[in-house]
């Protein structure tokens, strides 16, 4: 019997799904009859949990108990940017949870991301499941191009929670390239510039007949169609201060009413060149009298509010350009996804940035659907092959001495791929060594994004020109790191392996299985078929991995990313010990130290670990340059 | 891609035997590959060993194909690379490896060009550090002083001959 694999868009603000049948891709409609499915998860007093549009309507009313833009937090840690902008946004609690995880808090119970985005992946399982009226239990699943290990491996955690085996995590810009390219025969340079309610990516691809080479990808996970609704917020903000000297910002509930007058206007502008905005009661005021507002505003109005965020997304494409060595002359065809497309400013921005018409021929809020569509029947063999050779977002790193972080693979490198690095110990008779992994494009490792980080003590102990333990970097085709380390000694094959998470732990994603987290949606009026109607249920969960935490307690954590005392900048010079363990603790060498150590060593034979720093680890190898004269501090004059 | 898209033992084989081969024999290049030739070669490899393809494949043979696959974007990546390709190119010529780490093959590059610019003798060495260390308290006829004498132990380095040129320049344009 023919295999049944849906591909699903998981969007910030709207989800899709879509199954491609005996040669037809069919995006599928909810029981309301609705294409997409707005994001939003609604609970309700009896634990019940409410999905969708209609989900998005109770926001008004029980703002703390909607929670939407799930994927703005979703492998996000607690103290970083977005959660904290997210905290002011949104009505409902996001609290911390162990290793600086984020939860989400509702009703007195407490939810990880991956949980809430399962609870939507879930109603599209089930509506899927109306379609077919068969067990559907595999999808592809498509996440911003730009997204970083955590966030990827979070959403595969959320696909397995709601009871999918994810087959690939697909970036939605190449999917979307599939939706536009499969079996046209082309043979095209094409960008695909996608603006969602919360990310941008941007993708240079070369399409040929059956293979989608990713060139280059770049993207801001911190910029979208919301940023757009918040520039109208802040205009209807000011007038409202203006006119009563009352915030509206600080009552929740009159900020819920703003920011859906806010999309609503911007929605409007797609269509008319000028909106009236008309709120009757955004709060009562003193003497409890309703306070309405009043605005209209223009297409041109609207233009200039976000003109710096249409140039950010041009500074993105830039780069994406410069990566795949081409110029905007280069490309065949541009292609617009997301839902922000349909405002006439941007589409005429990016066709005067890129100098020719855009595609919208496939509508921009259903193509990344039908393009995971498209994979997972290839995959499963129900059409025709399609060859995505995608590439890595993001530089991945590892930390050395300094505080800095070393890169291993660039980003932009085609995936799967698999590098090793040789280090040794910084100190002879060192007991272990500290591996932390990073992703992201500073030279600080602060800077970046952790992935994870372990112990390693498995090698052979001894003088550290003797110790060689070889790490390897391994970045799988959904993104997805993982690192392993390696004594490299004669018989000794110690080896400890990772995989960098989201910060739940295996146990705790087969215990949300086992209960069925996801399972309290329920869609209204919707029969699922009994288990036992299609094929076997769940296929078995992969073996767990060795349940070995890759995030350290809180306490330790602390001093990685802690105090602003810690920063390179300010501790040039001072002696400052970066680990918590007191074993590996090193001196940080202050710049002009680390620039000299680099170059002394830079100038060797070509052997594997030729210039690192020295580190927590220092890349093996011998002492690589000549012999320097001393320079005197006379001069010849 | 339900089925497997290559012969499980030209995969066994190829698996086995991984380790022995160059970049070019891995991806059935001639040494001289074009860029455009090596693309093709990977977009032909890719698709009888991509994990995609070789999604329902048993264990170890998806394992293995999966090693062939990162094995093959490696070649890709150092072969495309002009400058990841030449210092390939001298690694295998001096026989001592048949893979390069894709950070180093950027690197090597690198170090050699800052090599150079250091000097390749002793003393130009010495006296091209002295002419930096001037050049730093913006001593700039010091500078000129000992270019010229390093010019002198490494009379072909280009890097000399073009910090020395842009000293002069300098010079001039600060009268
Ligand atoms: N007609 C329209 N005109 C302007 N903006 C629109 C229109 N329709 C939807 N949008 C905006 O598009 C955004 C949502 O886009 P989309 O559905 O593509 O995002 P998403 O896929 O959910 O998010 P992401 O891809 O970032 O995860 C919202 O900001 C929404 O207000
Ligand atoms: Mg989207």
């Amino acid at each position: 019997m023919a295999e049944i694999a849906v591909g699903i868009d998981l969007g910030t603000s709207n989800t899709c799904v879509a199954l491609m049948r005996e040669g037809q891709v069919e995006v599928l409609p909810n029981a309301f009859g609705e294409r997409t499915s707005a994001s939003v998860v609604h609970f309700h007093e009896d634990g019940s949990v409410e999905v969708g549009n209609s989900a998005k309507a109770k926001v008004i009313h029980a703002p703390a108990q909607t929670v939407s833009s799930a994927k703005r937090l979703i492998g996000r840690y607690f103290f970083s940017e977005e959660v904290k902008k997210a905290q002011a946004i949104y009505a409902y609690e996001i609290c911390e949870a162990p290793n600086h995880g984020v939860r989400i808090e509702v009703n007195g119970e407490e939810f990880s991301l991956p949980e809430i985005s399962a609870m939507v992946l879930r109603e599209m399982k089930q509506i899927a499941e109306r379609h077919t009226g068969e067990k559907v239990t595999k999808a592809v699943i498509t996440v911003p191009a730009y997204f970083n290990d955590n966030q990827r491996q979070a959403t595969k955690d959320a696909g397995r929670i709601a009871g999918l085996e994810v087959l690939r995590i697909l970036n939605e810009p190449t999917a979307a390239a599939l939706a536009y390219g499969f079996g046209m025969g082309l043979n095209q340079r094409v960008a695909v510039y996608d603006l969602g309610g919360g990310t941008f990516d941007i993708s240079v691809l070369e399409i040929g007949k059956d293979i989608f080479e990713v060139l280059a990808t770049c993207g801001d996970t911190f910029l979208g169609g919301d940023d757009f609704d918040d520039r109208i917020i802040d205009l209807l903000a000011d007038e409202f201060v203006g006119q009563y000297k009352i915030n509206p910002r600080n009552d929740p509930f009159a900020f819920e009413k703003l920011k859906l007058a806010a999309e609503n206007a911007k929605k409007q502008l797609s269509v008319d060149e000028e909106v009236r905005v008309t709120i009757d009661c955004v709060l009562n005021g003193p003497d409890g009298a309703p306070l309405g507002l009043e605005r209209t505003i223009t297409r041109a109005e609207f233009a200039v509010l976000v003109q710096d965020l249409i140039q950010r997304t041009f500074k993105v494409c830039d780069e994406a350009l410069q990566q795949s060595d081409l110029t905007v002359r280069d490309l065949d065809g541009v292609i617009m996804v997301g839902g922000p497309t349909r405002l006439p400013v941007l589409r005429e921005a990016v066709k005067h940035y890129f100098q020719q018409e855009p595609r919208v021929d496939v509508d921009p809020d259903e193509v990344v659907a039908m393009g995971a569509a498209i994979h997972a029947a290839s995959l499963v063999g129900e059409a025709q092959d399609s060859m995505l050779l995608d590439v890595t977002p993001l530089d991945l790193r590892i930390g050395v001495a300094g505080g800095l972080a070393e890169p291993v693979i660039e980003r932009n490198t085609p995936v799967p791929i698999e590098q090793t690095r040789t280090f040794t110990t910084f100190r002879d008779h060192q007991e272990s060594v500290e591996i932390r992994v990073y992703q992201g494009d500073h030279r600080h490792a602060e800077k970046n994004t952790l992935l994870g980080q372990f112990e390693f003590s498995g090698y052979q102990k001894g003088l550290r020109s003797d110790v060689k333990i070889d790490v390897t970097f391994e970045i799988d085709a959904d993104g997805i790191v993982n690192v392993t380390a390696t004594d490299q000694a004669t018989g000794q094959q110690a080896s400890t392996q990772i995989t960098l998470s989201s910060g739940l732990g295996e146990e705790e994603i087969q215990q949300m299985i086992q209960q069925d987290v996801a399972g309290r949606v329920a869609t209204a009026g919707v029969q699922t078929p009994a288990p036992g109607d299609g094929p076997a249920a769940l296929p078995a969960p992969p073996p767990p991995a060795p349940p070995k935490s890759v995030f350290a307690p809180a306490a330790e954590r602390e001093s990685l990313f802690g105090t602003g005392d810690q920063d390179l900048a300010g501790a040039a010079g001072d002696e400052l010990e970066l680990d918590a363990e007191g074993d590996t603790d090193l001196d940080l060498l202050d710049d002009e130290e680390l620039i000299q150590l680099t170059e002394e060593s830079t100038s060797g034979p070509l052997d594997i670990g030729a210039a690192d720093d020295d580190g927590f680890f220092d890349t093996s190898g011998d002492d690589l340059s000549g012999p320097e004269i001393e320079l005197t501090d006379e001069e010849i004059v | 891609m339900a089925q497997a898209a290559i012969d499980p033992h030209e995969i066994h084989a190829l698996a086995r035997i991984m380790d022995e081969l160059d970049y070019y024999q891995l991806l059935n290049l001639k040494p001289g590959a074009s860029t455009a030739e090596i693309r093709r070669a990977f977009h032909s490899s890719s698709r009888s060993f991509h994990p995609d393809a070789n999604r329902t494949l048993e264990e170890p043979l998806r394992e293995q194909c999966e090693r062939i696959s990162k094995r093959i974007t490696e070649a890709y990546c150092v072969l495309r690379d002009p400058r990841r390709r030449k210092a390939y190119d001298a690694r295998l010529e001096s026989g001592s490896s048949l893979r390069i780490q894709l950070a180093e093959a950027r690197q090597s590059h690198e170090e050699q060009r800052k090599a150079e610019r250091r000097g390749a003798t002793a003393q130009g060495r010495q006296f091209h550090g002295k002419a930096e260390a001037a050049l730093k308290r913006g001593d700039l006829a010091a500078a000129i002083q000992n270019m010229q004498m390093a010019m002198t132990f490494e009379a072909n380095n280009a890097g000399f001959k073009a910090m020395l040129a842009e000293l002069r320049e300098r010079q001039k344009a600060g009268r």
